[in-house]
Order: C-alpha cells, then structure tokens, then sequence
C-alpha cells in the first residue's frame, strides 16, 4: 500500500527543499500563465482537444488497430502487451537475442510506470538516461520529482555536488558547465548504444505517426543513432488526425513550459527507408495497457486518460507546492497522480491519494484538456469510502457522528443546548492561556490550525436583556 | 478546428520568434548577400568547412557548385566544401567523405535546405528523405538551414495541411530554435544534445 501521509510530513519538514520548489515552481506558473494569455482562443481549444479526446477514448479500439495497420505498412512492428512485465520481457529478450547491453532512453513517465531502468537492470542491460533531468536523477537514484522537470526540487549546488562524485566534474555553480559535462559523456553513450528507447507523446492512427516532443534533442538521438529504436506508449495517446495535432501541441507546450512549440517536435513514422543514410535499421511500437483499458470502463472515469502530461496540473496545486514529488509515492505525483494512480492501481492500494487535494479545483482550471479532477476525486473517495464501509470490522464512527451532528444541528434547542454542552467541555482542552483550543481526538486540524474558544455567552444570550432593556 | 494566426508579414513574424529562441536569421532575399552571409555564419562558428546534406540544398537555393571529383562521387557521400580563411566563394567545390557515424560526430556546422518554415513559431521543417539521413541536422555544434520566402507557412495547421506525414521520409522534425534545457533551476542553457548554434537564412 502506498502512503502519502509520511513521505508528505517529512517534506514539509526539510526547508532546503521547500525553498529550492517554491523559487521554481514560481517560475513554471509565471510562465504558463503568461503563454497562455497571449491565446486569444485558449478555451475554444481546450474544449476542442477534451472533445477530441472523449471521442478517442469511446473508440479506442478502432483507432489502435487502425494506428498498428499504419505503422505496420511502414515498415515497424507493434507489440501488444497487458502490463510492464510483458513489456520488460519483450525488451530484454529483444536486446539479449541482438547481444545488446546498453540503452540510450529519453524521458518516458510510462517507463518510470513499468520501472524500466530496475527491469533492464537485473537482466544485465545497462540503462543510460539522456535527458538532462532524468540524468540528474539515474545518478542520485532518485525518481522523478515532476512529469516534466525530473530534477526540479534539486538545486545547482547539489546537482554540481553529485556530479562532482558520480562522474569527476570539477565542482562549479555554472549550469552551462554542468550541461557541457553531461553532454560530453551523453554523447560518448549516443554513439555506442546500439538500442534506443523512447515514449510517444501522440500516436496517429490516421498515419501510423509517433509524435515526441523535446527540447534537448536526446530523444530526436535516441530515435536515430541506435540500430534499433523501440517507443514505448500508452494505449490513450493515440489520436485520430495528424490535423489535430496543431492544437494539442499548442496546448501541450503551452501548459508544460509556456513555450510556442518545444526545441523538437519529431515525427517517427517507422525505420530507416531504403535510400535513407542513416537510421535505425528496425522499429518497434510496444503498445502498454498496465491497467488502462480497466479505467476506460467506467464512463465518467474515462476522462482520466485524456491525460497529455504537461505537468501544469502539479505547479498550480496548492498540495503539490508543499509536499512535492516524492510524497505521492508513485510515478505520477500532484492532481494528476491523485486519480491516476489509484486507477491504475486500485483504491486499495492508493487509498490516501483522493485524498491528497484541497478540491480548490485550479487543476481543473489550468488543464489543457479540461479533465474534472475534483469530481474524479470526489468519486475516488466515495470507491475508497464504500469500500471501507463493506469491511465487517468497519466501525461507522464518522457516519455516526454525522448523523448525530445532522441530529443536534435540525433543531434550534437542541443547538442551544449543545453549544452549552461544548463552553462546559471545552475548558478540558483549553491550553494554559486559554485563547485556542488542542482536541485529544481531531489533532490532525488542530496542530496546524488555532480553534478559537467559544465565547463565555452565545449570541442569543447577549442579545436578549438589551431587547428588555430597549 | 479552431482557428490558427495570420500575418501580414509572415517573414518578420518567423524572424522574431526565431529570435526569441535563441535562434540567428539572416535575410539574403535581396540576391547577392549569400556568400558574404555564409563567410559570416563561418565566423561565428569559428570553423572553415560546410557539411552540406544534399544536392536539393545547391539546387533548390541556387548555389552554383561543381565537385572536385565527378567520378566517385555518390549519393552516399557526405558532401563538404572547405574555405580558405573562412571566405565564401561562389560556385563552391565539393569534397565528399564517407557518410558513417565517426565522421559525422566530427562535423562542425551542417547545412540543409527546408521544405517549409513555420511563421506563428519560428520553426524550421526538417525532413529525411531519398539520399539523407537523420544524423547530420542534429549532431554538430551548429546548424544552417536554408528557408525560401515562398515556402513559408503561416501556422503548423497549414503546414499539417499540405503533408501526408509518412509520404515525406522516415522522420520529421519540426525544429524551433537551438536545442535548449531548463532541468537545472529552470535555469535556461543551450545547446544540450543538439545544435547549440541555430542560423536560418531566408532566401527569395
């Protein structure tokens, strides 16, 4: 089971992390929010892209086939696999049948999903991460903190400071010569890797086109030097029309970074062709489930998969801003994660995550394809909730309580008389100075938030010998 | 389909976002400027040789060349002209290399033409096809692209509209600028895996 409780604590409790998220995730709103304003038409094409994207997800089947038909005339293989396992065994077996023992990756959350590198590991294929980032993190054996800055909570010091005792690089605060550093040996693995690995950000059906966006240039390396280049892709990134993609790259682009388009936009449609120079010489599409078709099930859930990860939905969460990454436990952190995960997964393996929100509803607000989050969540708890309720162990206290509140709360006596009941109880908890309350039971609230102490006479009270008075 | 932007001068438009991402624009629509352009591009990138991606690139922008050995050239090549001084000179001459992974890691500025470029982003369109590959754009330090005037789109929805995607090769770049990272602090650096230095030059 995955907690967020401890791991959210503990990050409330580091202030170097604090700070070193704030500073940037400022900065990754300011920007968002300025690009986004220049788009005159910003909601006609979220609405277009949700659009788009429901019709995708109610057919999901058709466009897939019609995706692998396409990219099988060009001259790639798709594999079809249920889960990581499936994906990791193709992998391996691929590179072991090939004497394969190096992978150059570029970033991909669904391999972060199906734990590739761990995977790629223990059959004896090293894994060479090739985005900046995701670099970072591979040397401190970390995990992405963010969907699309993996190393965002790590500060220049700290990432000269590991680069000074993983790969020998004189210690320096200049950014530039850290990325000269990585670039240099990066370069050196481009060259000798014979297998490159990537993620698709769309796949389209209509032209069997595997869509990756980037700014680095790693992945535009990974799907063109190697000899064999595998995209590993979710079965909900597939999308019916290559004319579409204006607006989703608008969205996405816009949303993740506030940039007009990213450095690279590469379109792989299959390998090397017969009078190109270079390339790789096979292409393989490995479509994932990994619990996918299990959400599409539900109509409303759906949604969830409409999912283009720009990441906006993290920077802009008020819970996000203060545990982070990590505390979610899981591949994807913030809003996003908070459904997704326990979908992925199920409830009772993620039972803290629809709960890890506000519901102040800003996700909603900032997503580029108008996903509900807060109502998901609202449903997610009530899955969670029931769940709880069907145990024969379960002790209903908080139905209880709400029903004994709704009790004292529907007649204006028994109010009066409950109120009186709590100025008499309340002295028990009063601290030594007696202006806030501590309660024995709901501590949770109360650590962090004062309870004023109710007054010595209620309203009514007051009120009621200045009316005999007048 | 929403609508995408317009513009009245779509070639100022293409320069200042090309600019905004760090990218360099040289303007050689009025004829005779593109020697001294291309000796200037040389400086800046300290180095004497073009590596040039194919014959589309002499053809379809008019630079007039010959090879120094019409014998063994094929289009296997990798095709080079060297400067004295750093001087671009009119018609070039050609000398070829093997086209393999080690002599690509060596090249210092490539040279390529594009099909199209894209107004609303400042983007360039990259695209393998017969006779190139996908290695040369983006492994060296610098890259040139060559961009007519008529070839310039307003938006990616034109751009979409006039391409069968898979028709073109076996990949397609859409390419904005140097390649870039902000990993570190959101800290801005260029050049990380590809092209450091990005120049477009636009031609009649």
């Amino acid at each position: 089971m995955i907690r967020i409780r401890s791991g959210a604590a503990s990050a409330l409790d580091n202030p170097q992390l604090q700070k070193n998220m704030s500073a940037v995730i400022r900065t990754a709103l300011h920007s968002r929010d300025n690009s986004v304003a220049e788009v005159a038409n910003w909601e006609t094409l979220r609405q277009y892209a949700h659009d788009v994207k429901e019709h995708t997800l109610a057919r999901l089947d058709s466009y897939l086939e019609q995706l692998e038909e396409r990219v099988v005339e060009q001259g790639g293989k798709v594999v079809w696999v249920e889960n990581g396992e499936e994906a990791l065994s193709f992998i391996t077996r691929l590179a072991h049948e090939k004497n394969m023992t190096k992978v150059v990756k570029s970033k991909t959350m669904l391999g972060e999903e199906i734990h590739l590198n761990k995977g790629l590991e223990a059959a004896h294929i090293e894994p060479v991460e090739t985005d900046l980032g995701e670099y970072i993190i591979q040397l401190a054996k970390e995990t992405p903190f963010h969907i699309i800055a993996p190393a965002l909570h790590k500060s220049r010091q700290e990432v000269s400071d590991l680069f000074t005792e993983k790969v020998n690089m004189p210690p320096t605060d200049d950014v530039q010569q850290i990325t000269a550093t990585a670039r240099r040996i990066l370069r050196a693995h481009f060259l000798t890797a014979r297998l490159g690995i990537t993620g698709v950000n769309f796949g389209v059906a209509e032209t069997g086109t595997l869509v990756v966006v980037e700014n680095e240039g790693n992945a535009r390396l990974s799907a063109s030097v190697p000899e064999v280049h595998i995209a590993l892709m979710g079965i909900e990134k597939v999308i019916p029309r290559a004319a579409d993609l204006s607006v989703f790259l608008k969205l996405l682009t816009r949303s993740a970074t506030g940039q007009k388009i990213t450095s690279y936009v590469n379109f792989i449609n299959g390998p090397r062709r017969p009078e190109e120079l270079d390339g790789p010489a096979e292409f393989y599409l490995v479509l994932i489930d990994n619990g996918r078709s299990k959400i599409l099930a539900d109509s409303f859930l759906r949604q969830t998969l409409a999912c283009i990860r720009c990441g906006a939905c993290l920077n802009v969460c008020p819970v996000y801003q203060r545990i982070g990454g990590h505390a979610y436990g899981s591949t994807y952190p913030g809003p996003i994660g908070a459904i997704l995960t326990p979908q992925l997964l199920s409830e009772e393996e993620a039972p803290e995550h629809p709960y890890a929100s506000s519901l102040c509803g800003a996700c909603y607000e900032t997503c580029p394809v108008k996903i509900e989050i807060p109502h998901i969540l609202l449903k997610l708890r009530e899955r969670v909730q029931r769940k709880k309720n069907d145990k024969a162990s379960h002790i209903p206290l908080e139905k209880w309580s709400m029903q004994i509140w709704g009790w004292g709360m529907s007649s204006s006596r028994r109010f009066a008389w409950f109120a009186r009941l709590m100025r008499a109880a309340q002295g028990w908890f009063l601290k030594e100075k007696g202006s806030r309350i501590e309660l024995p039971v709901l501590n949770g609230w109360t650590r962090h938030r004062d309870l004023p102490t109710i007054p010595k006479k209620s309203f009514r009270e007051v009120f009621k010998p200045e009316e005999k008075g007048n | 389909m929403p609508e995408f932007p317009s513009y009245e001068d779509a070639a100022s438009k293409f320069r200042d976002e090309l600019e905004a991402t760090g990218g360099i624009f040289f303007d050689a629509r009025s004829s005779d400027e593109l020697p001294e352009i291309l000796s200037q591009i040389l400086e800046r990138t300290g180095t004497t040789e073009f590596y040039w991606e194919s014959e589309e690139v002499f053809q379809k922008s008019a630079i007039p060349y010959r090879l120094r050995d019409p014998e063994a050239f094929s289009r296997q090549h990798l095709v080079f002209s060297y400067h004295f001084k750093g001087k671009v000179e009119f018609p070039l001459v050609l000398n070829f290399k093997p086209y393999d992974r080690a002599t690509l890691a060596a090249v210092p500025v490539s040279v390529s033409r594009a099909p199209y470029g894209i107004a609303e982003t400042g983007t360039i369109v990259h695209s393998v096809t017969p006779g190139t590959g996908r290695l040369l754009s983006v492994l060296p330090e610098a890259h040139v692209v060559l961009l007519s005037e008529k070839d310039l789109l307003m938006n990616s929805v034109e751009f979409l509209d006039r391409t069968q995607l898979g028709e073109l090769g076996s990949a397609l770049t859409l390419v904005t600028g140097p390649s870039r990272t902000a990993d570190i602090e959101k800290t801005l650096v260029l050049g990380v895996h590809g092209p450091r230095q990005w120049y477009v030059v636009l031609t009649s």
